[in-house]
């Protein structure tokens, strides 16, 4: 057995003998046994046991929140994913992990790596419900001199700020969004592997986007090895047939490191979602610019390939002014043949044709019937800007979030929203990372082909603190592509009411990953309407039966 | 610690830094800080120093303390987790490092007394790994014996104590030096220590070895690799068992003699 060893601290002795030899000057009876007291408060009796909530007061973190913080620091050793669904309170759970940490004294220097849109509300929570001291990194000398510095992963891999950060002693670091971090081959991966992880945690609420390796990854980064090398992980869980007893064993490990809640498993009454859709009916011109791209899939290939098809079906389907942008884009190609060049043209004609957007009407309407506030998804920039200029046509002020916007912007169009406008009209990018718990209603102005994104949306206002039933709106045009995507998969499978946790497994589990890229394949290669719909019928059923399975083995655990 | 403690706590902090009450309620507390005070827990170093350049009138600002939440007035809410409780709680331990007292006791025939000096520690164990505990130990050494007695704080507690010696009373010469006491305390820690269960420190190895045989897995025998390097010095520092001794407070105490004979069993 090793030894441990008992340092003492001699600076007290010196300043004490120092005393003596200058007789005095000494303490007052008073404050030194209060002194005592104050150590009797904060000396911690045990290694187990959580005692941030007791320094918290103004907080009530959920039962499941608080297991989740006694979990990282008692079974996993301070190094987790954090994975709870979109709006159950990961932050929180996080603020009391760091928490615990730092009244224990174990940790005192904290690197927050977040997305830039992110950074002041993570400085704001931390300062304001766990009184801890979290500076946001502006200029170079917070590095060094603040202890909890809160910055964007983009700022701090940069030099001059990456050397400065690699210098200081971090006791612990956390990522948000750590999803972003899949690829081992980026920038951002191999900037946080060389940091120093002494406690760690990834926080995100889509752990598994996509494929396997980026679950390697993501543990690999935390505690390496704890999924095997590399080479291993590949032989052991890729290339080959599904072997349950490999895929147990997976989850095991990956359970080991992540804490993942679902709403379901919270024990909490939750808002409902009421989910209604929309179905729009083109106008004629609509109607003949969709069906003119329609038809370039009888084309020869050489002019086929030049189009991406299902893209503009999908950008007519939002609003011709995003069609438009993508058609004027192949314009300014070079290698053009004449066919192709005329035919751009006669759609560009086309889309100046049509006087009306049948879907911004509908939207239209919807919105002036509903008292509250709305947000408004849609994929496309175009359509974002067509809908605030449509929306101010009629009198109803609106607000544009985009992801590109800066942190300050950000936090400064939420509280115009919250304040003084109806509606918020976001781009998929700017979903990610800012909570509209005050706004009950969301129109999916056209619906993102992975399922995932969706739960992203719908997780900006069904979380923590949403006090009203949540209404989902799904536009969809009718016999198009939009059409197939809804009610053929989103609807058939429950997906607005059921839980994305379990959908994220059951894509896993079949291979299906990459769903956008599935339903893609199908939309393009079918040959009839009845094959697009036999096909995405297939996928529905496959989907659906992993699902009952999944919920049948979910009621025995 | 309850609401009330910690009002009580500020009430004594503040009253033994002679500081002026100015108003006081259940869960409110309205004081008049010293000068020293001010520099103490206020942070303006640029006033105090502005002010003695200039030779101006010190003004040492009030604080309103609240530690009922119900109390509709403006003041700081302190509550367990409040910084400035902390900020408190660290002002007092510098504030009260060391100490030097002398039992006072009624002699009814002003009748001349011995006193026996001890030396008084207060001391914190921290055991640390991934984990973290303390131990608070209170020990005292009769500098003429060499007895040691356990919890001494708390016998302390019960003595009446005063900074100048009692007019009868005269002190007996300590036989150990307090250097050298501090050495015989220091002994009596790691003996005591050695005594204590290890299973903790025992199992952090155990989950340090762990996450180590896996990172070199991971790293396959390539451990010239920087990351290796920084992982393995992370893990180090996540788990590696040690334990570390603080000396919170101390001092010399003048004592009627009587204790040293219940010495504590070393």
């Amino acid at each position: 057995m090793l030894k441990t060893e008992l340092q003492f601290n001699q600076e007290w002795t010196n300043h004490f003998l120092k005393q003596i030899d200058e007789d005095g000057p000494w303490a007052n009876w008073e404050l030194f046994k209060l002194a005592i007291e104050a150590e009797n408060h904060r000396a911690i009796p045990s290694f187990t046991g959580l005692q941030a909530p007791s320094h918290l007061p103004h907080l009530t973190p959920h039962p499941y929140q608080l297991e989740a913080a006694r979990r990282v620091v008692e079974d996993m050793n301070g190094k987790a994913i954090l994975a709870d669904e979109v709006g159950l309170g990961k932050t929180i759970e996080a603020g009391l992990i760091i928490k615990e940490y730092m009244i224990r004294g174990l940790v005192k220097k904290v690197l927050i790596l977040v997305p830039a849109s992110l950074v002041s509300q993570w400085a704001i929570e931390l300062n304001t419900k766990f009184y801890i001291p979290a500076v946001v990194q502006r200029k170079s000398y917070v590095w060094d001199q603040c202890d909890v510095v809160v910055s964007s992963i983009d700022t701090a891999k940069r030099e001059p700020h990456r050397s400065i950060v690699y210098e200081q002693q971090y006791d612990m670091v956390i990522i948000d969004e750590a999803h972003r971090l899949k690829n081992s081959r980026t920038k951002n991966y191999e900037f946080v592997q060389h940091l120093p992880k002494k406690f760690c945690l990834l926080l995100t609420a889509t752990p598994v986007q996509n494929r396997l390796d980026e679950v390697f990854n993501l543990v690999s980064l935390l505690k390496p090895g704890h999924l095997g090398s590399f080479e291993n992980f590949e032989k052991d869980y890729k290339g080959k047939e599904k072997n349950p007893e490999d895929e147990e064993r997976l989850r095991t490990l990956i359970q080991k490191v992540m804490v993942r809640n679902r709403r379901e498993d919270t024990g909490m009454d939750w808002p409902e979602r009421i989910v209604k859709t929309i179905p729009i009916t083109f106008s004629p011109e609509e109607e003949d610019l969709y069906r003119s791209v329609e038809a370039l899939k009888k084309e020869p290939i050489s002019t086929r390939s030049q189009f991406s098809i299902i893209t503009l079906l999908r950008e007519i389907c939002s609003s011709r002014e995003a069609a438009y942008m993508t058609l004027k884009k192949m314009l300014e190609k070079e290698a053009l043949d004449e066919v192709t060049r005329a035919f751009i043209h006669s759609l560009i004609k086309k889309i100046e044709g049509v006087s009306t957007n049948s879907k911004a009407q509908k939207a239209l309407e919807l919105i002036q019937s509903i008292e509250g506030k709305v947000i408004i998804f849609t994929e496309y920039r175009a359509t974002q800007l067509y809908l605030q200029w449509f929306l101010k046509e009629h009198g109803i002020t609106s607000v544009p979030f985009r992801g590109g916007f800066k942190r300050g912007k950000k936090d400064w169009m939420r509280e115009l929203f919250k304040n003084h406008a109806k509606v918020l009209i976001a781009t998929e990018a700017g979903g990610e990372g800012i909570n509209l718990q005050f706004c009950q209603h969301v129109i999916n102005y056209d619906l993102p082909w992975n399922p995932m994104r969706i739960e992203q949306r719908i997780g900006r206002i069904h979380r923590l603190g949403q006090e009203g039933d949540v209404h989902i709106y799904n536009f969809a045009t009718k016999h198009t592509v939009e059409e197939h995507i809804l009610t053929l998969l989103y609807e058939k499978i429950q997906l607005f009411e059921s839980v994305i946790g379990q959908l994220d497994e059951i894509l896993t589990r079949l291979g299906m990953r990459d769903i956008e890229k599935h339903i893609s394949d199908i939309l393009l290669h079918s040959e009839s309407e009845g094959e697009i719909r036999i096909k995405m019928d297939n996928m529905k059923e496959l989907i659906n039966y992993q699902k009952e399975d999944s919920d049948a083995s979910r009621k025995y655990s | 610690m309850h609401q009330e403690n910690i009002h009580n706590y500020l009430r004594s902090y503040f009253l033994a830094n002679d500081c002026r009450i100015l108003q006081e309620k259940p869960g409110l507390l309205n004081v008049q800080l010293t000068i020293e005070l001010d520099k103490e827990l206020m942070n303006r170093p640029f006033y105090w120093h502005y002010l003695e350049k200039t030779g101006g009138t010190p003004r040492p600002m009030t604080l309103t303390l609240i530690t009922n939440q119900n109390i509709e007035e403006n003041g700081e809410f302190v509550h367990f987790g409040a910084p400035r409780l902390h900020q408190i709680f660290s002002s007092t331990k510098k504030l009260a490092s060391s100490i030097r007292l002398y039992e006072d006791v009624q002699t009814s025939y002003q009748q001349q007394y011995p006193l026996h000096p001890w030396l008084g520690l207060n001391i914190k164990i921290s055991y640390q790994c991934d984990r973290k505990k303390h131990r608070l130990l209170s020990l005292g050494l009769h500098l003429v014996s060499g007895a040691v007695v356990d919890d001494f704080h708390n016998l302390l507690l019960k003595k009446a104590l005063t900074p100048k010696i009692p007019d009868y009373a005269f002190t007996v010469t300590p036989i150990i030096k307090p250097e050298s006491g501090l050495k015989r305390l220091e002994g009596v820690v790691e003996m005591l220590l050695a005594k204590e269960d290890v299973q903790w420190a025992e199992e952090a190895r155990l989950r340090w070895a762990s996450d180590q045989h896996l990172l070199d897995q991971f790293y396959q025998g390539n451990t010239n690799d920087q990351r290796y390097e920084v992982e393995k010095e992370a893990l180090r520092k996540q788990y590696e068992p040690t334990i570390t001794a603080e000396i919170i407070n101390g001092g010399i105490f003048h004592l009627v003699p009587g204790i040293e004979s219940q010495p504590y069993p070393t």
